[in-house]
């Protein structure tokens, strides 16, 4: 490597840590002329953060789960049905990119707050309404980390293997689909699961306790806690990253061993 | 009655015909190859076999039993791909008792089976070797053993032997040959490779446009072509344009070189070809024979074979010699003289 090559990642580097660093430094100094975790107690010792917390790591599972029950068998269809609709597919995945989310939620809460669903009027239903929401802004990345998935294997050999052996659709989906997008899954369910949990927009029109919002409200009234929040959402993360890696480890093993 | 019978079948592909009024009859425990260029169907009829197409019209029986449009799940036919198709997260003794498995049979019936076609296979130390860990030939000897396990009715080859090297690819199909027979499980085999053809099967059907040119033996299909397709597209085939002199002694004339044939069929006193393989071809001069001067245009060495080219009456003609030790290699450029018996040559 030369000069230059490092020059550049210690630069990299340095945009990367420096302010994290800087935030964390922050983090620390709630108490006067010491450093503490002063900022880490007094958020962890709140209630309400637990209570967003677990909202919205409840919301998070169930977007995962449906958004696998909803985008696997999708993408496996087109892939092996109607693979000339995959650019058609594609461009509508991408929506949530291109549509402003505060477009979309209120859309979103002109429609199904409406008379006959008046889906706002009851937190429960209210949840149903945030889970859709959370579906369809998860969905690019769902949708992308599947489809980059079902690239990797041969969907129709593998599928009219199955069949000639016996297999119906079903035992074709459990036992030979998703078990071979294990990867893929983990990791569009991951990032799935990180949208939702960092998400605002949603929580704070639906009125629904959800994390995003809560630290807003902790970011407007207090200096030190919103710096820790940040660095517990980092650590979140890289938890996160840390769990595909130990996750998806198992694939490393089959090596090759004789020629081909 | 035949044991799988096609009957009138056709498929379209959205206005293009790719298979036309296919008819075929195979007995049980035949082993039967579809030989054609790219794109001549056979595929697609061997998919229709499996049920992956379905005919646009048409019908297939296999053991008076109508398959025309059953579900592939029901149909327990044995397939074998080109691109092997092992399920990447199973070990190989999953991927062979996948099939037994999801037809619920008991765990003990689907050990034996495993160990049965292991052995079979002789690949009893590969068992908890995953796809990903074995060679190309390793890994279609396990997807053939998984497609034998669940004791099928046909087994169907998709070009299975495409993907492997040369030597492999020898080797592989002399064992797929000798499974299908100490088996003696139907078989239909798609190649576009005329040496596998040759090699593996009791029947061969040459196809071409979707439609079949010849069905027949080996030996018919080698020596006896029904037309000009199927004489060019199996072996090698030197045609050259003649003109009839005498229709009824079965004179022709190439240049100023006269020949005579035995075949009589389309002598009509129109210019038409002559058709001869090269490896009936021999340097010299022969009393009683038919002889060609020419010169020699190139030599190529084929290992066992010696392929040269001489140009008569502005016509490249090859012959095939066997590359013995003795073998007086001409040079490019000599003067040549080629021999062929009267009988071994006919006209398209």
């Amino acid at each position: 490597m030369n000069l230059w090559a490092l020059f550049w990642v210690f630069l990299a580097a340095l945009y990367f840590f420096l302010p994290m660093f800087g935030t964390f430094d922050f983090s620390l100094r709630m108490k006067k002329g010491e450093l503490s975790l002063l900022a880490y107690k007094t958020v962890l010792a709140d209630p309400q953060f637990f209570q967003s917390f677990s909202y919205s790591v409840t919301m998070g599972i169930i977007t995962v789960a449906l958004s696998i029950m909803l985008f696997v068998p999708t993408v496996y269809w087109i892939h092996l049905k109607v693979p000339k609709a995959r650019p058609i597919v594609e461009v509508i995945t991408i929506l949530p990119f291109v549509i402003p989310v505060i477009v979309f939620v209120f859309g979103l809460i002109r429609t199904f707050s409406a008379p006959p669903l008046q889906m706002t009027l009851s937190p429960f239903k209210t949840d149903i309404l945030m889970v859709a929401g959370y579906i369809i802004l998860s969905m690019p990345f769902m949708y992308r980390a599947v489809d980059v998935g079902m690239r990797t294997i041969d969907v129709r050999s593998l599928t009219e293997a199955a069949q000639s052996l016996g297999a119906n659709w079903i035992q074709i989906m459990l036992n030979v689909i998703f078990p071979n997008l294990r990867n893929a899954i983990l990791s569009g369910s991951l990032i799935c699961f990180a949208t939702v949990i960092g998400e605002l927009i949603l929580g704070d029109f639906l009125v629904r306790p959800a994390l995003g919002p809560y630290m807003v409200l902790v970011g407007r009234d207090k200096a030190y806690e919103p710096a820790a929040l940040a660095i517990i959402s980092y650590a979140l993360t890289w938890a996160c990253l840390g769990l595909i890696t130990f996750l998806s480890r198992g694939s490393n093993s089959q090596q090759q061993l004789t020629g081909r | 009655m035949s044991y799988l019978e096609l009957s009138h079948v056709n498929k379209d592909f959205g206005g293009v015909k790719a298979v036309e009024d296919f008819n075929l009859s195979v007995n049980q425990g035949d082993f039967v190859s579809f030989l054609g260029p790219s794109g001549c169907g056979k595929t697609t009829t061997l998919r229709m076999i499996a049920g992956f197409e379905l005919p646009s019209n048409g019908q297939i029986t296999l053991n008076q039993k109508d398959l025309t449009y059953l579900p592939p799940n029901k149909r327990f036919v044995g397939m074998v791909f080109q691109s092997y198709a092992l399920f990447p997260n199973m070990t190989v003794e999953k991927n062979i008792g996948y099939g037994m498995q999801v037809i619920g049979k008991p765990r003990e019936e689907i050990k034996k089976r495993v160990d049965e076609m292991l052995n079979l296979i002789h690949m009893e130390s590969f068992r908890t070797r995953y796809p990903g860990q074995l060679s190309g030939g390793q890994q279609q000897r396990v997807a053939l053993a998984r497609a034998l396990a669940i004791r099928p009715q046909v087994l169907l080859l998709d070009e299975p032997l495409s993907a492997l090297d040369a030597k492999i690819r020898v080797e592989l199909r002399q064992e797929i040959r000798s499974l299908q027979q100490q088996l003696g499980i139907t078989t239909v085999y798609v190649t576009h490779d005329q040496e596998e053809a040759l090699s593996l099967s009791d029947k061969i059907v040459v196809m071409s446009e979707g439609r079949i040119e010849q069905v027949g033996t080996p030996t018919e299909i080698y020596n006896y072509p029904v037309n000009e397709f199927v004489a060019k597209f199996v072996g090698q085939l030197n045609l050259l344009p003649v003109v009839v002199v005498d229709p009824l002694q079965g004179m022709v004339k190439l240049g100023q070189q006269l020949i005579q044939t035995n075949r009589h069929g389309h002598l009509n006193g129109r210019p038409v070809q002559l058709a001869v393989r090269p490896e009936e071809l021999s340097p010299g001069f022969k009393e009683g024979s038919n002889n060609l001067e020419g010169k020699v245009e190139a030599i190529t060495y084929l290992g066992a074979i010696v392929r040269i080219r001489v140009e008569i009456e502005g016509n490249l003609v090859s012959l095939d010699l066997f590359n013995d030790t003795k073998l007086k290699i001409p040079a490019v450029g000599d003067h040549y003289s080629l021999t062929f018996p009267i009988d071994s040559c006919w006209i398209i």
